[in-house]
Order: structure tokens, then C-alpha cells, then sequence
């Protein structure tokens, strides 16, 4: 009998020698990988680009719009973490001497106009329904049930959200449709909102409209950057027109901000600081400002794939060398491997294999050590009962 | 009839150099998700490759099966189907053992038909090609009914231990053990208003043992696997139902079909179910526990959550044990009318439905039901016979209840 209880206590004294692996908890551990390189917390990437004028002469408007769809596409975001909103009445209008396409450059000089329109974008809400309800219920979250998830802006509490508007506005104000406005303050409201249903981890406001620096002057919701075209009575300008199309193809704060984009890629380490450079009078043909001071991460440590591209991140796995059957795992350290990704994925991959890897390296010996264990204990059981 | 056993014997450990295994394997009557040996061998095919075998899911045999496949035991055919064949042979001399202590008979003169009983009973050779782990549970349970009517306590609770951590409803099993532990298991159907013999300090004395040996088995299982994740993914699989796999039982389609609100409540229902029996069919048979084994191992087998047909098989072969109930059973053609159906029935429906679409869950869940029909028929029949014994014939004349 006692000898039954102290070789029971023995063999629990074993197994917690043997026991190994004690983790740190998986909520700290998750928030290390979330905050390193300085990514500031966001697991995924959302993009909301507002065309708000219709009509043939604001053809630049939807050329706007659609550029910086394009860009946010290439650098990584997904059709399903983009909202476009469009009046959509250009790119078959009558008058568009290229059916079914929209440019942003002219063709002057020879270059190669770049179709904009093309095969493969998704207009979320066109026409009639970009209106200043629809916008603000989309940044709010406070659609009616019937409305489909590709229209409502799935974020959470670790998204980045990019919001581009352009149009025309003025002081303190954005006009929809040539027929309504949408005024600084519900801009300013629809962030609180947003900020107080934690659905959103950062927001880069973007606007470019006549005196567009007004628009974002009454936002008191935290971690939003806000950058405009233009100052309070200043107007932005169009870059160029095409001779063929008739009309304005791009606005110039758009155009340099495209231009800029065009050196960017998933890979990029440029910050918003380095954009924020490059604006100048001179190219912009307006002052172009910029509004950091609900931003608490240093602009020069902001990439601006944080919030223009869908970067995953990964990390590298040490290869498991006792067993050669198995292929060594090597995930080098890329950034943007894959567009499939719409934000910095956790590779808590690195913790799981090496929480692995010691799971792996113990369990050949774990199981003879187990299996001797039984064997001992069934030796001593039928020793006993021969005594008995 | 001396050749029979031999034969038999031979029989069955040729047939473990057929390839019928594969032809057998994934059959939902001969194995269950706890039982199957393809998923066995995942797991040990994960575990030595290190990776945590219970984190994929469909992996609920029990740690002690992982450490000993992935050691001591190769995977390498035919030694899984011979050590199989051996596990039945165990199991056959187990039931003879059982026979001789409980009747006291040395000439070894039944001792044949009693290891025919178990080896030629379809649904437990069946089984056992198929490599389904419940043979191994079969001859566990054999050897601590042999280990207990010889009285010998520890080995007895040992191996119990060992078979509930591979079935966890053989817990249950536990209370009458104990009373088997502390009588003779010679047949007292007939004196059933003797007193019993049990004392108290001694069963609980049985039930620290009992204790100490799952605690023991449990610290191998830690060993093996680093963690306490697999009483979870073992034990938890029979309370929590996570795979709906269609076997023999009663419990897969009742949860299929079942809103998620109320299923924490009917997997209640459905485990207190087993629970409930323990204490009526003890202290019914207190005289006999060793009948009372018997009949809980009926019991068992139809309401268990993952049974296979080695379940019912046992028990069928196990009446061979008691003969003295033969003459009162009262409808024993019925109830072997009631298995012939279901048996044609069972694979019949599952063909039907799984593998040519013309049927639906439905054929197949009301062949299971006739099952276990056949198999409540039998033990209730078996239990009737049991108590009345007791009456019997008392001076020459028949004892009729008014």
C-alpha cells in the first residue's frame, strides 16, 4: 500500500520534470508580433474612395477616383476590403470618344494612355446610390439589414482605413451629385462613430476638392491623419486636359500623389513623411496640407503601405533537424509575399513552429519514456498480486 | 470437438495474412471514430513527425495507444493483424478462465464451446480484421473479470484502469468490480437473499487503488504528450460528441438533427443515461456481481456514444458464461430473429445510403435501431432470467407470482 502511494508520487514527480514548454501568454505574444517594426497594430487593410460628382465634364473626378483604386489595388488591398463609389456615368457616356474607358493621362506628346476602366473593377455603389446617407451609413456601420456585406465596410478594430474623397467642395463642405452636401462636421461625427464601434485601428483621410483642407478641420477622433489639396479659399486645379476626350483627365493633387505611388511597391519602406516631402506649390499649383495631430505614430516611422497596400508579413521557421523526412520550412522574411493577404497576417507562425519544434524534438523519447513507464508499473502491479 | 478450437485458432491467425483489413477498415459498423486504426495511424504518423496529434482533430485514441504504436508495436502488416489475432486469442482464453472460476470446473470440458462462443462471433472477429481497437478493450475487460474473480485486486483495478482510459464508459464498471473483487464468482444467481459479503473499508480501499492506477495511466499520458490536452480529445469525445460519424449506436443521428442551443443539455441526458444504470443492476444482483458485470456490459453497449459491434458481441458471447439463465430465458428466438435482421439489415442500409445513394440516414439509423432493439431484447431477456432463477423450483413445485 505505501509502496503503492510512493511510487505514485515519484512517477508525479516525473512527469513534471518532464513536462516542458511553459508559454507566454498567446495574447501577448500576438501583440509583440502586431507591434513590431513598428506596424502599429493593424492586421488588415481597407480602402474607401468617393467619387462624389457626376456627369460628363467632371470626367477628372471619376478618373480620380479610379486611379487611386487602381494604385490601392496593385499595392495589395483586395476587391473586398475596397468600397468604390462612383456615379459611373463616364466611361459609357455618349460623348466618350473611348467607350468603356476611363484615362487619367492625356495622350499629348504621344504617351501611352493607361485605361484606368478596364475589365476588372467593382463599383460597389454607382450612380444614384453615392449619396451622403449612403456614405455616412457605410462609415458607421448602421445599414439596413438588407443591404449585401460587398456594401458595407467589414472593419474591425485592428483595420487601416484609407478614406479618399474628391469632388467639388468648398468651405467646410463636399457636394454629392450636384445635389446635396455632405458638410465637415457629419465627416467629422461618421470618425467618432467609427472610433467609438472600434471600426478602426488608423484612418488616412485624403481629400481633393477646392479648399480641401477644411474638410478635415473638424475631426476629433484619435490616430487620424488627414491630408488635402488645397487651403480655405483656394481652388485645386485640374493637371492636364486630353484633346481627344474633351475634358480634364486628372486633378493635380491626385496626379502627384499617383505619381508619387508609381515608385511604390508592396516592398516599399517609403513613409508618409516622405510623401508629405514632396508636396510642393509648384507641382501641386495649391497648398496641400496636412493634419497630424490626432496621429500618435511618428509620420517618418507611418509606411505608406500601413495604409495603401495589403502586406502580409511572415516570418522565418527554424528547420526541425532531427527527423530528415521532413522538408526544412523556410519562410524567408518577406514583406508583401502574397496579395492574397489584405493587411500584415500573423505568422504566429514563428511561435506555433517552434512551440512545435519542441513538441517534435521531445516525442520519440516522450513515448519510450511513457511506455517504459508502463511497462515498470505493470512489472510492480503483477509482482503485487503474486505476493497477494 | 477438440479440433474446433484449434482450428479456429489457425483460422484466425491466417486470416491476419489476408489483406481483408483494407477492404474492412473504414467500415462504420466495425469501427468507430474512437476505434479505427487508419486514424490511429495518422496520429502516430503525427506524433513522430512532432506534431501535437489531438490538435488536427480527428485523432481520439487515447495517448497510451500513441505511445505504444509509435514504439514497441510496428505498423508494418501482417504484425498489427497478428498481435489482433493474439488480443482475441486473450480474449477467448480469458472467457474460458472466467467460465472455470465461476463453475468451479476443472475438467476443462466446456471450455471449447466457450472460446467458440467469442472467436466465431462475427461481430467480434469482425471487428478485430478490421484492426478496430475495441478487440483490445474486449481483452482488457476479459482479463480484469478473470484478474478479479481470482480476487487479486490490484491487477484487476489496473487493467480496469487501463481500459477506461481507452473507453471512458468503462469507468462504470467500477462498482461492481469492486463487489466481484470481494466474493467468490460462483454462480449465486440461485441465492439471492444471501448476505452479501462486502465491507466497506475494502471497497474503498479498492476505489483509492482504482484511483491511483488512473492516475498512474494519466501520468504516462502526460508523459507521452506534454500536455493535459488529451483528456479533452479522449475523454471529451464521449461527452461532447464532436465527431457525427454513423456506427452502431443511438447517439449520431439524434445529434445531427439537433439545434445547437440544446445540445449541451441532451449530452447531459444521454451521459447521466449510462450513469443511471450502475446502481439498480448492482444492487440488484449484489449476490452475483459477476452477473451484474454482465448485464451492465449489455447495457452498456447499446447506449455507449461510440459502440461498435464488439460491444454487443461481448456480451453475446459472455451468456455462454451463464448457463443456469438458459432454461428461464423467455423469448431467446425472438431476440436471435431480432439480430439476424439487424445483421442483415445494418450492413444492407449502410450500403444503401453511403455507397449507392438510394437510400438516405434514415434506412441506415432504423437499422441500428432494430439493433438495438435485439440487443435490449437480450438483455433484458438475460436480466429476467437472472432474477428468476432465484424462484426456481422448491419442492417440486414450480414458484408462480400470483
Amino acid at each position: 500500500m505505501f509502496k503503492l502511494v510512493m511510487w505514485s508520487l515519484v512517477h508525479v514527480l516525473v512527469a513534471f520534470l518532464l513536462t516542458t514548454t511553459s508559454f507566454a501568454s498567446p495574447e501577448s505574444e500576438a501583440e509583440a508580433f502586431f507591434q513590431r517594426n513598428d506596424a502599429g497594430g493593424h492586421t488588415n487593410n481597407w480602402a474607401v474612395l468617393v467619387c462624389a460628382s457626376r456627369y460628363w465634364f467632371n470626367y477628372r473626378h471619376m478618373a480620380n477616383a479610379l486611379g487611386m483604386y487602381r494604385t490601392v489595388k496593385r499595392l495589395g488591398i483586395p476587391d473586398s476590403n475596397i468600397i468604390l463609389m462612383l456615379a459611373d456615368d463616364v466611361s459609357c457616356n455618349a460623348r466618350n470618344k473611348f467607350p468603356g474607358a476611363v484615362f487619367a493621362n492625356s495622350g499629348h506628346n504621344g504617351a501611352e494612355r493607361l485605361d484606368l476602366y478596364g475589365e476588372n473593377i467593382e463599383v460597389d455603389y454607382r450612380g444614384y446610390e453615392v449619396t451622403v446617407e449612403n456614405f455616412i451609413r457605410l462609415l458607421t456601420g448602421r445599414v439596413d439589414p438588407s443591404v449585401p456585406p460587398s456594401k458595407r465596410l467589414l472593419t474591425d478594430s485592428s483595420s487601416n482605413v484609407f478614406i479618399y474623397m474628391t469632388g467639388h467642395g468648398g468651405n467646410e463642405f463636399l457636394k454629392f451629385q450636384d445635389n446635396e452636401e455632405i458638410s465637415a462636421f457629419d465627416v467629422a461625427d461618421a470618425l467618432e462613430q467609427m472610433w467609438q464601434k472600434n471600426r478602426y485601428n488608423e484612418v488616412f483621410f485624403m481629400i481633393d476638392t477646392c479648399q480641401a483642407n477644411t474638410m478635415y478641420s473638424k475631426i476629433y477622433s484619435p490616430n487620424v491623419l488627414a491630408t488635402g489639396s488645397s487651403e480655405l479659399s483656394e481652388n485645386s486645379y485640374s493637371y492636364e486636359n486630353d484633346n481627344d476626350i474633351g475634358v480634364s483627365v486628372i486633378d493635380s493633387f491626385t496626379h502627384h500623389v499617383l505619381q508619387f505611388m508609381e515608385g511604390i511597391n508592396k516592398t516599399s519602406h517609403a513613409s508618409m513623411q516622405d510623401l508629405f516631402h514632396t508636396y510642393t506649390f509648384e507641382s501641386i499649383r495649391s497648398h496641400a496640407g496636412v493634419r497630424s495631430d490626432l496621429f500618435r505614430r511618428p509620420l517618418d516611422k507611418t509606411k505608406i503601405t500601413d495604409f495603401f497596400g495589403g502586406v502580409a508579413q511572415a516570418g522565418t521557421v527554424p528547420p526541425v533537424s532531427e527527423d530528415e523526412e521532413i522538408e526544412a520550412t523556410n519562410i524567408t522574411d518577406l514583406e508583401g509575399s502574397a496579395s492574397s493577404g489584405a493587411g500584415s497576417y500573423g505568422a504566429v507562425l514563428e511561435d506555433f513552429a517552434s512551440s512545435e519544434h519542441a513538441f517534435g524534438a521531445w516525442s520519440p523519447s516522450r513515448a519510450w519514456g511513457a511506455v517504459a513507464v508502463l511497462v515498470v508499473g505493470c512489472g510492480v502491479v503483477f509482482s503485487l498480486s503474486c505476493q497477494i | 470437438m477438440a479440433y474446433a478450437i484449434p482450428a479456429a485458432i489457425a483460422g484466425r491467425f491466417l486470416l491476419s495474412f489476408t489483406s481483408i483489413y483494407d477492404s474492412l477498415k473504414y467500415d462504420h459498423l466495425l469501427t468507430s471514430p474512437l476505434t479505427s486504426y487508419p486514424r490511429l495511424q495518422e496520429g502516430v504518423f503525427l506524433y513522430k513527425h512532432g506534431i501535437d496529434p489531438y490538435s488536427g482533430g480527428g485523432f481520439y485514441h487515447s495517448p497510451l495507444l500513441l505511445s505504444l504504436f509509435s514504439t514497441v508495436l510496428p505498423q508494418y502488416s501482417p504484425i498489427p493483424q497478428l498481435l489482433w489475432a493474439s488480443c482475441d486469442i486473450i480474449s477467448a482464453y480469458s472467457l474460458a478462465q472466467i467460465w472455470r472460476l465461476r463453475s468451479k470446473d476443472e475438467t476443462g470440458r466446456r471450455d471449447g464451446r466457450i472460446a467458440g462462443s467469442y472467436l466465431l462471433n462475427p461481430y467480434l472477429f469482425l471487428p478485430s480484421l478490421a484492426l478496430s481497437t475495441s478487440s483490445l478493450e474486449n481483452a482488457l475487460f476479459l482479463t480484469a473479470i478473470v484478474f478479479a474473480c481470482r480476487g487479486k485486486t490490484v491487477p484487476s483495478l489496473f487493467t480496469l484502469a487501463l481500459l477506461s482510459h481507452l473507453s471512458l464508459p468503462s469507468v462504470l464498471f467500477l462498482p461492481p468490480f469492486v463487489m466481484l473483487l470481494h466474493v467468490s464468482p460462483t454462480s449465486a444467481l440461485a441465492s439471492a437473499t444471501k448476505e452479501s459479503t462486502l465491507r466497506l473499508g475494502s471497497s474503498i480501499k479498492s476505489f483509492f487503488i482504482f484511483a491511483i492506477c488512473m492516475s498512474f495511466a494519466s501520468v504516462c499520458n502526460l508523459i507521452t504528450t506534454g500536455g493535459w490536452d488529451w483528456v479533452y480529445r479522449t475523454w471529451g469525445t464521449g461527452l461532447l460528441l464532436p465527431d457525427l460519424s454513423p456506427n452502431t449506436g443511438l447517439w449520431w443521428y439524434f445529434f445531427t438533427e439537433m439545434f445547437d442551443h440544446f445540445r449541451p443539455y441532451f449530452l447531459m441526458v444521454f451521459s447521466v443515461h449510462l450513469l443511471i444504470y450502475v446502481a439498480p443492476v448492482c444492487m440488484k444482483f449484489k449476490h452475483d456481481p459477476l452477473f451484474a458485470i454482465f448485464i451492465l456490459q449489455g447495457l452498456l453497449a447499446i447506449f455507449k456514444p461510440y459502440p461498435t459491434l464488439s460491444d454487443p458481441g461481448l456480451f453475446l458471447s459472455m451468456i455462454s458464461v451463464f448457463p443456469e439463465i438458459f432454461p428461464y430465458l423467455r423469448h431467446p428466438i425472438v431476440t436471435a430473429l431480432l439480430h439476424l435482421h439487424a445483421s442483415l439489415l445494418l450492413p444492407l442500409f449502410h450500403s444503401l445510403w453511403l455507397a449507392q445513394g438510394t437510400g438516405n440516414a434514415n434506412f441506415f439509423y432504423a437499422s441500428t435501431l432494430v439493433f438495438g432493439m435485439a440487443n435490449g431484447a437480450a438483455v433484458t431477456d438475460c436480466m429476467w432470467a437472472g432474477l428468476r432463477v432465484a424462484f426456481g423450483q422448491k419442492d417440486g413445485v414450480e414458484y408462480v407470482q400470483e
